[in-house]
């Protein structure tokens, strides 16, 4: 346009009159924040450059397609717009004038292409050369700024995709260590679709615990979604692992963006079957390290029972003049169930007891302290031999649960006489050796203690231990050893041929002879039930 | 956990204090930058992000956040988050939100801090 003012002035001069505001222009395209952004600001400097132009503005994605307005004046023909509506536009710049309208296509960095279509003041004089120069290095600026601009928002693309990614390593490590730490309250499948759910930027998540066809648990985020099953598209990602029984599948649904959803990539696969192997190994941890506080609770409890238990069974037989008695318990584990003891009557009589209670382990010897207690208890009176049986069937009934009974063999010995009174609860039967090498088998009496409550009668026999002659107790621990071909000392060499052959000094010499010689039987196998066994001589 | 996404807003001496509930999200983040270019465009320059009921925000929710504060960056103005979940604290973080936004223990700590 030319100035009224100084008509004398050159082409130069009015272009270098203008550099310093074309600069000033270009600083402020510069700052621009985006493509509406850098159109307005355009504009600005464009009416400042040539005052009192109309100036329009459009904007469309590719080389071809709609016009979008960006900055609009109301003057500009709305023929020249419908003229570049479907022109496609192939070189970087068009610049031409059309019935006084200036039109300018400026493709931009990013392929989108930018439309100028300025118009002179009404009734003004048309654009001069020196306006198009101007606005040509104006739009050069603008090409320019807009690169700049792209080229930020790539950058900041780049760091922001970088942080994301520093992002997900963290939180897939400090996930980890989270699920590891976890109170055994809380879940750490809860926590790993959440993460897994934020860091893949899923809409949605959910975990299903299963057992088989049921699901045990459902747990979604945010909390209240509701997954339709029905209609699952292709827009979802799944990792899942079985442990204990239970199936657990965790699943996320449409990653979004800010265009909208988009597919899952390949890395939101890799977090979720790492998130879900955290949690599959936290589980096991957990589950092994219960089982662990387990089997130290048990230990320990077997530990306090075990020393219970030493202090239940005698450390010495009492001595009876005329006889030569020693008994001897060897636990399988370190809390038995079988009992014995020798107890010195009111009357100068020894009541001789041995039992074995079904089981092993802490209940096993919780029955047998019961036994002790109330064996103390009634022996302190006058109970004839059946009736003190029947008593403890009833007290040990009444103490022990259905899979727990006791056996026993009870025998009273008056000294003097060597007579001895005998009862079998249920025990394998005790031996009495002659002097002529004969064997009296002992096992009348009743049913095991403990297992039934119905009175059923005990009956008691009577025997006399001569002088020389020998009595044996035992345990099944002793005629049951196993050797490592799980052959039965009993089958191999019955215990009253050992007691018939074998000739001791004493009492603790016999038992410590049978001992080795079921060692010697056994050899490496593990003993696999308590040894209790008492010999007595009369001298 | 956070439940789907609701949020409150207030002028407290021409600057806004926006409190989110819930997943931080793309449903998040566009009702959060809703939020602000509403009162942004009033001439709201400075501007409290109270996140004490969103435990979890995603990357998506973030580019909101991160828009905001340029936008405020370009006309001097200042964000400061609140109440945050030491989680969600971590994440911002790393994504550099705090290079540009500030952090306060709860909003009456940030508003003494403009």
């Amino acid at each position: 346009m030319k100035s009224q003012a100084d008509p004398d002035n050159s082409f130069t001069d009015r272009i270098s009159s203008r550099i310093e505001h074309l600069q000033e222009g270009f600083r402020k395209l510069s700052r621009s924040a985006g493509v509406a952004d850098i159109a307005k600001r355009f504009a600005e400097t464009a009416r400042e450059t040539l005052p009192g132009a109309a100036i329009d503005i459009v904007h469309r994605a590719g080389s071809s397609g709609e016009w979008t307005p960006l900055v609009e004046s109301g003057s500009v023909p709305v023929a020249v717009l419908k003229n570049i509506a479907g022109e496609k536009f192939t070189v970087p710049c068009t610049i031409r004038q059309e019935k006084g309208v200036l039109l300018i296509v400026q493709r931009l960095a990013d392929k989108s292409h930018l439309g100028l279509i300025l118009v002179p003041p009404k009734g003004g004089p048309a654009f001069s050369e020196a306006d198009v120069m101007s606005l040509r290095l104006l739009v050069q600026y603008l090409d320019n700024a807009y690169q700049d601009l792209v080229f930020r928002k790539n950058e900041k693309g780049l760091v922001f995709s970088l942080n994301h990614r520093i992002l997900q390593l963290n939180s897939l490590i400090e996930t980890g260590i989270e699920v590891a730490k976890l109170d055994h309250n809380e879940s750490p499948h809860h926590l790993a679709i959440v993460r897994a759910a934020s860091l893949t930027n899923a809409a949605r998540g959910v975990v299903t615990v299963s057992s088989g066809k049921d699901i045990v648990e459902e747990f979604t985020f945010p909390v209240g979604t509701v997954v339709d099953r029905t209609s699952r598209d292709m827009n979802s990602i799944v990792a899942s692992f079985s442990f204990l029984n239970n199936t657990y599948s965790f699943e996320l649904f449409d990653k979004e963006s800010r265009a909208g959803v988009t597919p899952f990539e390949e890395t939101d696969h890799l977090l979720l079957d790492a998130l879900a192997k955290q949690v599959h190994a936290s589980l096991e941890n957990r589950y092994l390290h219960e089982q662990a506080l387990e089997k130290q609770r048990i230990e320990q409890e077997m530990s306090v029972a075990a020393s219970i238990q030493q202090k239940i069974l005698p450390v010495g037989l009492p001595e009876i003049p005329g006889y030569d008695l020693f008994g001897t318990n060897i636990p399988s584990k370190s809390v038995g169930g079988d009992y014995y003891n020798c107890v010195p009557l009111h009357d100068g009589r020894f009541a001789i007891i041995i039992a074995d209670v079904a089981g092993k382990g802490v209940p096993a010897a919780l029955l047998v302290s019961s036994l002790h207690a109330y064996l103390s208890a009634y022996l302190e009176g006058s109970f004839a031999m059946t009736r003190l049986a029947a008593r403890l069937n009833k007290v040990l009934y009444n103490d022990s649960t259905a899979d727990k009974f006791v056996t026993a063999f009870f025998t009273i010995l008056t000294p003097e006489t060597g007579e001895l009174e005998c009862l079998s609860a249920g025990h394998n039967p005790s031996y009495l050796l002659r002097n002529d090498n004969s064997i009296v088998e002992l096992h009348t009496g009743g049913l095991p203690l403990g297992t039934i409550d119905m009175d059923l009668p005990y009956k008691s026999e009577r025997v006399t231990l001569e002088k020389g002659e020998k009595l044996f107790l035992y345990t099944d621990g002793v005629t049951e050893a196993e050797n490592e071909d799980h052959v039965l000392y009993e089958q191999d060499y019955p215990v009253t041929d050992f007691l018939k052959t074998h000739v001791a000094e004493s009492s603790e010499g016999f038992i410590g002879d049978l001992i080795a010689d079921i060692r010697k039987f056994t050899k490496s196998a593990p003993q696999n039930d308590d040894i209790t066994a008492i010999f007595l001589r009369r001298l | 956990m956070d439940q789907e996404f609701t949020l409150t807003s207030e002028l407290r001496d021409n600057r806004l204090v926006i409190a989110t509930n819930g997943y931080v999200n793309n449903v998040g983040g566009e009702a959060i930058a809703a939020e602000f270019d509403k009162h942004f465009e009033n001439g709201v320059k400075e501007v409290v992000i109270n996140l004490a009921g969103s435990k979890v925000v995603n990357s998506i929710g973030m580019s909101f956040l991160l828009e905001i504060l340029e936008k405020l960056q370009d006309s001097d103005g200042k964000l400061i988050f609140t109440n945050l979940d030491p989680a969600v604290d971590k994440m911002l973080t790393i994504m550099g939100i705090f290079n540009l936004a500030g952090k306060a223990g709860d909003v009456d700590e940030a508003m003494n801090s403009f």
